[in-house]
């Protein structure tokens, strides 16, 4: 349970031109166990999205590496790790089931496999009967259930995670933290998600990383105790509060440096 | 309701514009002017001929053979300029400096070098339309979201997956746009390289207009708006059902 999953090494990010502007992440170093579920909190700016970008390969970083089961993967893609974006990011001109399929696809699985693949993961996050909705007719909440099984039909070994409730509405933003749990629990593997919702973080969290910006570092680490599975109502006891309002000091002391 | 009313104001718009030529039809005369009363009876009298129509079909095939090279030529050479900065470099300059050119002036230099033959009609054609297509999928082909291109790749796309399953369909509403905007300039020219050597369509124009009657002449641009406008749909509905997402994407742009 405890072997090291994927690790990020001495990593810096500068934006501008030849990293001359404004430094993103400095010496940034983290390690993620195997089957955790880690999340990234921060405020906007802290450097945590880009950082996941990194580790996804789809973002080159100045200097450091990114170790994914002992191998190095800097600025490379693939190998295990599938993406859920903010805004969600499905190809308008693709139906579910082509979206959920473009992994596989890319990959060069074959056209009936991958149909078949991609309408269990379309079933797993309940959106049969939508294979052949575009995009556009899909609420928000569709869309990223869509994101999620597109992610999920590749077989990752690691799932990153972008905010990717950010850009819901908070009912459909509980109800999918929800779904995903039980996902999780159906399909155990690494996740790696990012917030900057304390609630969100407390909820779903193994262990639970505080960002702090400009540049982007650690500020500390939290090892959440609830039980799994979780359900709603953890949201209200004390112990949920008091964490809550302990993280959200955390972030405010960060916000003032 | 809103689109009704609208429906309304355009035939009041076109009924007030009739009304109008008809009244200045009957004080200029037909020679100067045919009221749409006398055009209506010439037109009818052009379509029992004949003539009209077999011209038109004529040039429009040879239209349609300038204008598919235009598009053979303009979708890719856009789309290779907007993702390729040395590309870029390379045609933008003759791309811009062509695309502010009058065709018409490059006729007599087309002439001595091709003759008065298919081949001039077909290449003023291209000339005219191949600028502007090109022009329109380099904008599409510069506007495609970064972040589409990071998707494709966080799922391991190789860059061949990537212009093919990502670059092409984003650029598709482009295509379609350039390809209409082609459509007209490529018509206008047809005309316009048919009257130079009296031939075809434009041709029949030419010889309709050293007649001392207006009427054929009116008739015969009325059926030539028509033509166009009957194109220009027909393009944007095959589009419609080629992609039934590209019209929603439109409004969301």
């Amino acid at each position: 349970m405890n072997s090291v999953k994927l690790e990020v090494r001495d990593v810096s990010k500068r934006y501008g031109h030849n990293g001359a502007g404004l430094s993103v992440l400095e010496n940034f170093s983290l390690s993620v166990s195997e089957l955790e579920f880690l999340v990234l909190l921060g405020p906007s700016g802290c450097g945590k999205s880009t950082l996941l970008r990194i580790i996804d390969g789809i973002e080159a970083c100045d200097t450091g590496q990114i170790v994914l089961d002992g191998r190095d993967v800097t600025g490379t893609t693939g190998g295990g790790r599938g993406m859920v974006f903010q805004s969600f990011e499905l190809f308008p001109w693709r139906t579910t089931l082509d979206n959920v399929a473009f992994g596989l696809e890319v990959a060069g699985v074959g056209r009936k496999e991958r149909t078949e693949r991609a309408r269990e993961y379309i079933k797993l996050v309940g959106l049969s009967g939508f294979e052949n909705a575009y995009p556009h007719e899909l609420s928000g909440g569709m869309q990223q259930r869509v994101g999620i099984a597109r992610a999920l039909a590749i077989k990752p070994t690691i799932l990153l995670m972008d905010e990717p409730y950010g850009a819901l509405d908070v009912q459909t933003r509980d109800l999918l933290q929800d779904e995903l749990l039980d996902i999780w629990d159906k399909q155990r593997k690494t996740v790696i998600f990012v917030t900057h919702s304390i609630e969100e973080a407390l909820y779903l969290a193994d262990r639970i990383v505080v960002m702090s910006p400009r540049p982007g570092r650690i500020d500390r680490i939290i090892d959440v105790p609830f039980e799994r599975p979780r359900r709603d109502a953890i949201k209200s006891t004390p112990q949920f509060l008091e964490l809550r309002r302990d993280i959200w000091q955390s972030l405010k002391r960060g916000a003032h440096v | 309701m809103q689109k009704l009313r609208n429906i309304g104001f355009s035939c009041f718009g076109i009924a007030l514009f009739l009304l109008a030529w008809e009244d200045a039809g009957r004080t200029l005369g037909p020679a100067l002017l045919a009221a749409p009363s006398v055009v209506a009876g010439d037109y009818l009298a052009l379509l029992r001929q004949g003539e009209m129509l077999r011209e038109l079909a004529f040039s429009l095939r040879q239209m349609a053979v300038g204008f598919a090279l235009a598009c053979l030529v303009g979708m890719p050479l856009g789309a290779v300029m907007g993702r390729s900065r040395i590309a870029d470099a390379i045609f933008r300059p003759w791309v811009s400096m062509f695309v502010v050119t009058s065709t018409a002036a490059l006729i007599p230099l087309l002439i001595m070098v091709l003759g008065t033959g298919l081949a001039l009609r077909i290449t003023i054609v291209f000339l005219s339309a191949v600028w502007y297509i090109a022009l329109t999928t380099y904008n599409g082909a510069r506007g495609i979201s970064p972040q589409q291109i990071a998707t494709a790749r966080s799922f391991s796309a190789n860059s061949v997956q990537i212009f093919w399953k990502v670059v092409v369909p984003a650029l598709y509403p482009y295509l379609l746009t350039g390809a209409r905007i082609g459509l007209v300039h490529a018509i206008r020219a047809m005309v316009m390289a048919e009257m130079f050597v009296i031939i075809g369509y434009g041709g029949l124009i030419h010889r309709s207009g050293l007649l001392i009657e207006t009427g054929p002449l009116l008739g015969l641009l009325v059926t030539l708006m028509i033509v166009s406008l009957l194109f220009n749909w027909l393009l944007r509905e095959v589009g419609r059902r080629l992609a039934p997402w590209y019209e929603q994407q439109r409004v969301m742009a």
